[in-house]
């Protein structure tokens, strides 16, 4: 079954895990999955991140590293540094921070 | 020793100290101290006010005391009951009422799946042992057939066997995501998979 | 708003702190802080709790440890172990679950009991 973070829910502390996560609701503190992270419309995260993918349709506040690709969707929002060695960013989309794409 | 099954009527009020080695019903009233090697029953309209030592008890009366069985207690739809229970089973009906301490002796909880912080070398620790020492379905003490009577001892948790360790989790196809637009969201995931392997 | 289907945590995903929030909630993975919950929360039997929980309704089939108010019913179901205290109007606990720790129903008793 998908993970999924309700819209209703507040999480205040750490996620961590190896498989993909959907946040539908608010999530603070620090996210570290092995696997994909989909921040949906409603879902707002105030945390620092560490994935291998990120999708963005909601907003997200902190910084990510990503180990293969991050997208910003264009309804999402972000304020924070990206590391990632793929990084798009669609039209539409808001973006404040630094971009890193070393590999 | 007689298969016989004691019943304290309606009317009856017992006060002091009960032993025996036979089943006891209760539909009257018992003050004071019960020690039996049997099944205490305790009907509606029954009422307890001692301190209860047994090997099953079902309470559909009212109970206040503690209770300590070797097997099991069990509180039905119409059981009250104030008091500590100690048995290895203990089964609560819906509709039963109960205040007090329940011990079904030593659980084994599974350890702490979480790692100290949230960091990317989090690794599964799934330790969790199997099923636990008792069994689920071993029908629920009734008063027959008698059966030779054989003192069990105080409930003792068997040692669980060594949890297994997990094998490194097996590669995982991505779940689908069952909320609006996951036909899209499914795609986008396939070209991510075939991205990786390159 | 149409019901929302319930919030999923999957067996690979651990949370450490806070969770609140409305919606049912079912947890398979780990979760160790604080759990408050105005609807109904399950845990599955891979369910790993450590947290004092708040919530409408709880079903647990998997490991629940820390203290549990229920505004309306707590079942412990057949596999389930939990460790700590429950107070609720129900709780229901099945034949070969594991508890340890106190139960409080709020008792009424007949007149001249005791």
């Amino acid at each position: 079954m998908a993970n999924v973070i309700g819209r209703s829910i507040v999480i205040d502390g750490e996620i961590t895990g190896d498989e993909d996560l959907v946040i539908q609701g608010t999530v603070k503190g620090k996210i570290a999955l092995k696997e994909s992270l989909y921040v949906e419309n409603s879902g707002e995260v105030e945390a620092d991140i560490e994935t291998q993918n990120v999708e963005i349709s909601g907003s997200v506040t902190g910084n990510i590293r990503a180990s293969e690709k991050v997208e910003i969707k264009s309804d999402g929002r972000m304020v924070g540094d990206i590391k990632a060695p793929r990084i798009l960013i669609a039209d539409g989309a808001v973006f404040k921070g630094n971009v890193d794409m070393d590999r | 020793m007689a298969d016989t099954n004691t019943i304290i009527g309606e009317s009856i009020l017992v006060k002091g100290n009960l032993e025996g080695d036979e089943d006891l019903t209760v539909q009257g009233r018992v003050e004071g101290s019960i020690n039996l090697t049997r099944t205490i029953i305790i009907e509606p309209g029954g009422v307890i006010k001692a301190e209860v030592s047994v090997a099953n008890a079902i309470v559909s009366g009212v109970m206040v005391g503690n209770i300590s069985a070797t097997d099991s207690v069990e509180l039905t739809e119409t059981g009250r009951m104030l008091g500590d229970i100690q048995a290895p089973r203990v089964i609560i009906n819906e509709g039963a009422l109960f205040k007090g301490q329940v011990d079904m002796g030593d659980l084994e909880m599974a350890r702490s799946r979480v790692s100290k912080t949230a960091q990317s070398s989090y690794q599964p620790s799934y330790t969790k042992s199997p099923a636990p020492t008792r069994p689920a379905n071993r029908p629920v003490a009734r008063p027959e057939p008698p059966k030779p009577q054989e003192q069990k001892p105080k409930v003792t948790p068997k040692p669980a066997p060594k949890p297994t360790p997990k094998p490194a989790t097996p590669p995982k196809k991505p779940a689908v995501v069952a909320v609006a637009g996951a036909s899209k969201r499914s795609k986008k995931k396939v070209i991510l998979k075939k991205k990786k392997r390159r | 708003m149409a019901a929302e289907p319930p919030g999923v945590i999957g067996r690979g995903i651990s949370i450490r702190g806070n969770l609140s929030g409305g919606g049912d909630l079912i947890i398979e993975g780990t979760v160790e802080g604080q759990i408050s919950l105005k609807n109904h929360l399950t845990i599955e039997e891979t369910g790993v709790v450590r947290a004092d929980i708040e919530a409408e309704r709880l079903t647990i089939k998997g490991e629940a440890s820390g203290n549990i108010v229920a505004s309306e019913r707590v079942a412990v179901m057949a596999n389930a172990k939990v460790m700590g205290d429950i107070k609720a109007p129900v709780v229901i606990v099945e034949d070969g679950a594991g508890f340890k720790g106190n139960i409080d129903m709020n008792v009424e008793l007949p007149d001249g009991v005791l």
